[in-house]
């Protein structure tokens, strides 16, 4: 009984997730249930993130081949944070455009244990099971509006390249079983630190990983697996855009620490370069990508798609005893926190306008500051976050993970980093200018926001202040999180 | 003059089913038609089920036939039958990027047994026993370290079909 | 010695269960056209031998005779290969069934009741080769609403074998024979007997759901396109499935061989299991004789909104029964 009690987080989930399922089949559907399956889950996303927070404190251990530590406890804090605002915010937007409110919500809960799971999973079977529940859900949230054509492209493209991602790392998988013979990341680490392993075995290790690296850079979108995500962004329904950006990100980021840092420690020097290799090609192919969009949302999604090429520098310099304090390791979760924090509210804005205008072009947002201007006024905050300017918790991540790099003397990286930065703060800039420049003529009514989306904004305005202007706290978890994972690390 | 090996019943058997499942297999590929396609799939199944047999995998090869070819091979058939114009004649014609296909088909394999052949791959820790004792163990194991990952599995299935009901079903309620 | 026991041994003991098998077919046609006749107060077959024994002789000449046929529209390996599929499954089934003390048809292997699975889940190629190959509207619906049905009524049924798998503690048909159950056990099982032979008689497309072949919508279903002796394949498929099923039902639920002094005089148990297999087949007729049609919907639902959550909760008994009471 005491196992299951380390599993208190998901428990959760799962029996809110049957709950609304069987609520959805007992009762006839309407349409207006929605709205209490949206209020359901809510609610126990927020127990569940309280119980994760209170996983924080606890000492590391282990259960049903899962860690509970406080790297899985954050990165499940993180991901039901941007669950619970996605669901306070999407939740009016789904339950208008759709009759099927009660699978919706059980997918959305189901979505979200499966992010849970893996965050803490250490053993190749679940990691691969639980990324193939991850996906299949999210194919379905993807295609949710099945009548209308954007969405049902964007749930096949998603499906048929996650197929195709999922079966090459299984393989790959499946070549690291062949090597060491235990599917536990603990002991494949023990087998690469053994003294007598021979040379042939450590090369053949190499396309092993690169196979596995395939699923978790289709998950985390990096190039060159990241052709799904504008498309599928760009047509999936906004609520399963923002999670699929940010949380889901989360997760492929927590597996990948795991499976590279604590799985394949000994073998830094192999896995190092391609990480630092597809970390400089997904941010310049996002931002370049991303220059040329006339369409926000598509926008959204390549800048989307750099964000992960910065994250990944993170892994790249991870660095068991770093002098600074930079290892890293919390370099990328600080990131992932703040960026959740940063781009759920950046969507929710595109939602608002969504919401009210209908459309997600350029134009939509000409003089946005004359009709609604606290909309504007915190979509400019969370655009400035995601250049990372200083005083926003943007910023904070790119320190730290940029700081690390050069900690670790990456110095063309982080060069590379930066004009990437530069070019991704150009075309920021370029949305808040049609914001505040824009020609009043043709600038609309005043726009009326919903109470779920001006709450979620609010939050989202205040963390990422809170992060960017008020750190320790935030900077004390994540240094507990990495150091936990540091410090078993045989580096 | 070298004397030719001459090969064990077993090593017979082994050829047989392995140029069963391979010559299958390349037909899934070549077949023009996609039914014959499917009903080779079923083929190839078994034929790896057979491999199992050899490798005293009992219990792996008749799971093997009862999933694969039991189960997911007959829902492509049966999906192949429900869908209009695919029943006979070419229905699975070659497109222009066939050569470069096997053109790739051909270097990972040529890749990949080089890549197998030239590691030293650790050699199976211990020999298995094959008794009953055997999926007993494999059963215990499912519930007790395996849960999770079992509770998972069950979790995806639901979560698929309750799915694939939405997205394809007629009506709207 | 070794090929001895690796080959000649299992050759024998196939052809001989073959033979027993081929003439079992033989006389359960006879044995049914009589019974369907006294159902229906007519005489049946009388004519060729005393009480007509000599039939199935007759009606296998006849077939042997006649011209094969292969229509030019058809798609003509599959279309030779259905019969051959059909037939295979309801004659290998057999290889795990004890007939006798310490004595299986061909082979104790460990995972016996996976097997019956295993083989139940192909048994529906046959069909569906047929109905594809014959290239005509009538096989194909015929196919289509054979594997629907076969998919459907497997679920309840692996679940009902898992049920007595939970509650034997083993997938050794030989063994679960043996083993003396508590009388709770039986009841149990008992309990759900009729609702495995539902699904039974789903999986054999026997009458009343043999919707694949209804004569007065399809023509002859799956088989129209056939005739000859391949027409017969289908057809012994069709009856040698019945055998095996009675047959492994006797063994689930019935004991299989066993009966009173089976134990001492060995060749007691086939005859044990003999007249089981005769009891059960008298089932299987006298439901054809009495029970009509079912709809093609109410099929479908029945399986799956009555017989699978049904299936389940005896599974979930079985389990809870296994924990506290063995």
């Amino acid at each position: 009984m005491n196992a299951l009690g380390l599993l208190l987080p998901e428990l959760i989930l799962l029996v809110g997730a049957l709950l609304v399922f069987l609520l959805d089949v007992a009762y006839d559907t309407d349409r207006e249930s929605g709205a209490s399956y949206g209020l359901v889950s809510g609610l126990f996303l927020v127990v569940a993130f309280l119980a994760a927070f209170f996983q924080m404190s606890l000492e590391p251990q282990q259960a049903f081949m899962m860690d509970i530590d406080a790297f899985a406890a954050f990165i499940k804090m993180t991901v039901f944070a941007g669950m619970a605002l996605v669901a306070l915010a999407g939740g009016r937007y789904m339950n208008r455009r759709t009759y099927n409110q009660g699978e919706f919500w059980t997918f959305f809960l189901i979505v979200s244990l499966a992010m849970s799971i893996l965050a803490g999973a250490n053993n190749l079977v679940l990691i691969y099971i639980t990324i193939e529940l991850l996906s299949i859900t999210s194919y379905m949230l993807a295609a949710f509006f099945r009548d209308e054509l954007r969405s049902a492209e964007a749930g096949m493209k998603y499906f048929l390249y996650g197929s195709v991602a999922s079966a090459v790392m299984l393989y790959g998988l499946s070549f690291i079983y062949g090597a060491v013979g235990s599917l536990d990341l603990r002991e494949v680490a023990g087998f690469f630190v053994q003294p007598d392993l021979t040379e042939e075995l450590r090369v053949a290790m190499i396309p092993a990983t690169l196979l596995a690296l395939a699923g978790f850079a289709f998950k985390a979108s990096l190039a060159p697996f990241y052709q799904w995500a504008p498309d599928t962004y760009e047509g999936s329904p906004t609520p399963v855009t923002t999670y699929l950006s940010t949380a889901s990100k989360a997760a492929a980021f927590a597996v990948m620490a795991r499976f590279f840092v604590v799985g394949l420690s000994a073998l830094d020097v192999e896995w190092v370069p391609i990480l630092a290799g597809l970390s400089i090609l997904t941010m310049t192919m996002g931002n370049l990508a991303a220059l040329r969009q006339n369409n926000v949302k598509r926008l959204l999604a390549y800048s989307s798609v750099a964000h992960a090429g910065y994250i990944l520098m993170g892994l790249v310099a991870v660095a068991a005893n770093a002098a600074s304090g930079m290892d890293g390791l919390n370099g990328v979760l600080l990131y992932l926190f703040a960026y959740l924090f940063t781009n759920v509210g950046a969507f929710v804005s595109l939602m608002a306008v969504e919401e009210t205008t209908g459309s997600v072009e350029m134009e939509a947002f000409q003089g946005l500051i004359h009709r609604a201007p606290w909309l504007a006024g915190m979509f400019t905050l969370f655009l400035l976050s995601l250049a990372g300017i200083p005083a926003t918790g943007g910023f904070l991540g790119k320190f730290f993970v940029f700081g690390a790099a050069v900690q670790h003397q990456y110095y063309w990286l982080v060069a590379i980093a930066l004009v990437n930065a530069g070019i991704a703060a150009f075309y920021y800039l370029r949305i808040i200018r049609t914001m505040y420049f824009g020609s009043q003529e043709d600038a609309g009514s005043r726009l009326e926001l919903p109470l779920g989306m001006q709450a979620t904004l609010l939050i989202c305005t205040l963390a990422t202040l809170w992060i960017g202007l008020y750190p320790p706290q935030v900077l004390d978890w994540v240094n507990t999180a990495s150091q936990q994972i540091l410090t078993a690390v045989l580096f | 003059m070298p004397t030719l090996p001459v090969p064990t019943f077993t090593q017979v058997v082994f050829v047989l089913i392995a140029a069963f499942t391979v010559i299958s297999g390349l037909g899934v590929v070549v077949a023009r038609n996609l039914f014959h396609s499917a009903l080779l799939l079923a083929a190839t199944f078994f034929g790896v089920a057979g491999l199992y047999v050899m490798l005293e995998a009992e219990f792996l090869a008749v799971t093997q036939i009862l999933i694969y070819v039991g189960a997911v091979a007959t829902l492509i058939t049966f999906a192949i039958m429900l869908t209009r114009g695919a029943m006979h004649g070419e229905t699975n014609p070659l497109n222009r990027q066939w050569g470069k296909a096997a053109l790739f088909a051909f270097l990972f394999l040529v890749g990949l047994l080089g890549y197998l052949g030239g590691i030293p791959w650790p050699a199976p820790f211990q020999a298995i026993q094959a008794d009953e004792g055997l999926i007993a163990r494999l059963g215990e194991q499912l519930v007790t370290r395996y849960m999770v990952s079992l509770e998972v599995m069950g979790l995806l299935l639901m979560v698929a079909l309750v799915g694939a009901i939405l997205l394809a079903r007629d009506d709207k309620p | 010695m070794d090929w001895l026991n690796l080959l000649v041994y299992p050759a024998v003991r196939v052809l001989v269960l073959f033979f027993v098998l081929l003439t079992g077919f033989a006389y359960l046609t006879w044995y049914e056209r009589k019974l369907l006749a006294r159902f229906q107060v007519r005489y049946g077959p009388n004519r060729a031998g005393r009480f007509g024994l000599l039939q199935p002789l007759a009606d296998a000449i006849k077939a042997l005779f006649k011209e094969e046929i292969v229509p030019d529209h058809v798609d003509r390996p599959v279309y030779l290969l259905a019969p051959a599929l059909a037939i295979v499954p309801a004659l290998i089934i057999w290889a795990v069934i004890p007939v006798a003390k310490d004595f299986p048809a061909v082979a104790d292997v460990p995972i016996g009741i996976l097997w019956i699975l295993a083989v139940a889940g192909i048994e529906g190629y046959g069909v569906i080769l047929a109905g594809w190959s014959s290239n005509n509207n009538y096989s194909l619906l015929g196919a289509l609403r054979s594997s629907a049905q076969m998919i459907s009524y497997e679920l309840p049924l692996g679940i009902f074998l898992v049920s007595i798998l939970v509650l034997a503690g083993t997938f050794s048909l030989v063994e679960l024979v043996e083993m003396s159950r508590p009388w709770w056990e039986w009841l149990w099982l008992w309990l759900v007997f009729p609702l495995f032979f539902i699904c039974i008689l789903a999986e054999t497309n026997r009458s009343p759901f043999d919707l694949p072949e209804t004569e007065n919508e399809l023509v002859a279903g799956f088989q129209t396109e056939y005739g000859g002796m391949k027409f017969a394949l289908f057809f012994m498929a069709e009856y040698i499935n019945m055998i095996t099923t009675s047959a492994i039902m006797a063994t689930l639920f019935f004991g299989g061989w066993k009966g009173p002094f089976a134990d001492q005089y060995v060749w007691l148990g086939p005859v044990y299991l003999f007249i089981k297999v005769v009891a059960l087949l008298f089932l299987f007729i006298w439901v054809r004789a009495s029970v009509s049609r079912p709809r093609w919907d109410q099929l479908m639902r029945f399986s799956w909104q009555f017989l699978l959550p049904v299936s389940l909760m005896h599974l979930m008994g079985s389990a809870v029964f296994t924990v506290f009471l063995k």
